[in-house]
């Protein structure tokens, strides 16, 4: 299985790249190559914090930084050195938190069913969809949504959202008032700030930009 | 048929006993013929709380298995004649009964009573599960925290799950100088998270914790706080229109006091 030889780690600083570390240096190019192809606009500007999982040589580093950084127009922070003298004493965490997906290109020009839900999502509930999710009420604190595809909610979104589960930076999450505790899109993760509670005061979508997930106006933004 | 309420919260010492004894007492003492059921199986209180516990022969859990009639499980107030209590098991655990076996006995009991309180067990496990089986109405009872809300939302979505469609609330140990402070979390953002209906406001009153240990419950004393509150608590439960709390910031405190648990001002 070659599937998951890199896979793409979101944190509040930027990406990092774990590298399977059974794969052959060349088939991590070429999935590199095939993951990031058909997102390239969602990499654009990302910023790379780290490598791990399999140690490249020094060669095999400059190579594969190269690639990030003149074909996709990404930027890796950091070299060589401070990469591996850091990777060895730290340990993979967050491992089991994440699903480590694939990045692929979903329902383009495919029919998409949406999931509506009426009321109010509470703590301990979870809502599923291979779908998008429609929420026509509040998502309370400790609950979860996870879509396919993305996620609207008409009302206060306090919970935690994850859209695109199965690698879709194409999705959103967005909400009437969005006051997260947590908001996933693919494999990126962001979360509320510690401290004073963010208060929403309009309407607001999550997106991919950069490698990470951004929250921004529904309405008149610039783009 | 008499009404089932179970009183339900998720997490634990918020007050769930505490409120049935008062409902309980303050129905009483409107007329009703009650019945409390303490489902707390191995962890009863609530006989403690009524000042019952020394009258106990038969409990919940012998009915049940039948090993004794249910009127001989029933123990009557020393104060009410139309108060009872059906005590817990203190000596089995909560596997001891399954929900058919309790939805059987409150419905025996709503055959005698207009009212069976059901004082629920914290957690969302199986003494929940036998608690709500048979109820037609609930109480969820928090207290203004986080933690508390966050479980009594769980605990919403769970009875509403359960076809317990109408959940009211109940905050309670609200503390009169913490609202004077504004530290306090805001009641209406507690109403606008669980999205239920607010029956009432329970300030933090030292007097019930007197009034535990004497056995006697606070709403039959006219000097505490709380048992003001419970009174307004119930006379909401038997239809009648009392007036509610207004967070107005127009208002002085003492009005806004008040009016938050319901009393008319001179
Ligand atoms: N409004 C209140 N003011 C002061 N103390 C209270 C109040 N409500 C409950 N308590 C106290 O809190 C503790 C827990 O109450 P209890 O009714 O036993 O909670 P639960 O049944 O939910 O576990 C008891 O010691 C009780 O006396
Ligand atoms: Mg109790």
């Amino acid at each position: 299985m070659k599937d998951n030889a890199i896979v793409f780690k979101g944190t509040k600083e930027g990406l990092y790249i774990v590298l399977k570390e059974e794969m052959d240096f060349e088939d991590i190019l070429q999935q590199l190559e095939e993951k990031i192809k058909p997102s390239k606009k969602f990499f654009e500007g990302a910023k790379i914090t780290n490598l791990k999982g399999k140690r490249l040589t020094p060669k095999e580093f400059e190579e594969l930084v190269g690639v990030l950084e003149n074909q996709y127009d990404m930027e890796y922070l950091g070299d060589y050195e401070s990469l591996y003298s850091y990777v060895n004493g730290v340990k993979e965490e967050d491992k089991n938190r994440l699903n480590q997906v694939q990045i692929t290109n979903q329902n383009n020009g495919q029919e998409e069913k949406a999931f509506f839900v009426k009321g109010t999502v509470r703590s301990g509930q979870l809502i599923k969809s291979d779908g998008n999710i429609i929420i026509l009420g509040d998502v309370n604190p400790g609950a979860y949504l996870e879509a396919v595809g993305s996620i609207m909610v008409m009302g206060n979104m306090r919970g935690i959202a994850h859209s695109g589960t199965q690698g879709d930076y194409n999705t959103f999450i967005a909400a009437f008032r969005l006051e997260p505790m947590q908001l996933r899109i693919g494999d990126i993760i962001t979360r509320s700030p510690d401290g004073k509670k963010y208060k929403s005061e309009v309407p607001e979508m999550a997106v991919v930009r950069r490698g990470m997930i951004i929250v921004e106006p529904i309405w008149g933004r610039n783009s | 048929m008499g009404e089932v309420i179970v009183i339900t919260s998720g997490k634990g010492g918020v007050g769930k006993t505490t409120t049935a004894a008062n409902i309980g007492t303050g129905l009483a003492l409107e007329g009703k013929s009650v019945v409390l059921l303490d489902a707390d199986i191995g962890l009863r209180n609530l006989d403690v709380v009524m000042g019952l516990e020394n009258r106990i022969v038969y409990d919940l859990v012998d009915v049940v298995e039948g090993i004794c009639r249910m009127k001989q499980a029933l123990i009557k107030d020393k104060r009410y004649t139309n108060l009872y209590l059906m005590p817990a098991a203190q000596t089995k655990d909560k596997n001891a009964v399954n929900p058919e076996q309790m939805l059987k006995l409150t419905k025996d009991l709503a055959e005698e009573f207009d009212y069976v309180l059901v004082d629920c067990p914290a957690g969302i496990e199986q003494g929940f599960k036998n608690a709500i089986a048979g109820a037609n109405r609930s109480i969820v009872v928090t207290t203004p925290e986080v933690s508390a809300v966050r479980d009594a939302d769980r605990i919403v979505g769970l009875l509403e799950a359960h076809g317990l469609r109408n959940p009211q609330l109940i905050i309670n140990r609200v503390k009169i100088d913490m609202v004077r402070r504004g530290d306090m979390m805001n009641i209406d953002d507690m109403v606008d998270i669980l999205a239920i209906d607010l029956l009432g406001v329970i300030p933090d009153d030292e007097y019930i914790v007197i009034s535990t240990n004497r056995g006697e419950p606070a709403i039959s004393d006219s000097k505490s706080l709380a048992g003001q509150a419970y009174k307004n608590i119930v006379k909401r439960i038997l239809g009648e229109n009392v007036p509610f709390m207004n967070l107005d910031p127009e208002e002085g405190f003492m009005a806004k006091l008040a009016k938050a648990f319901g009393f008319r001002r001179k």
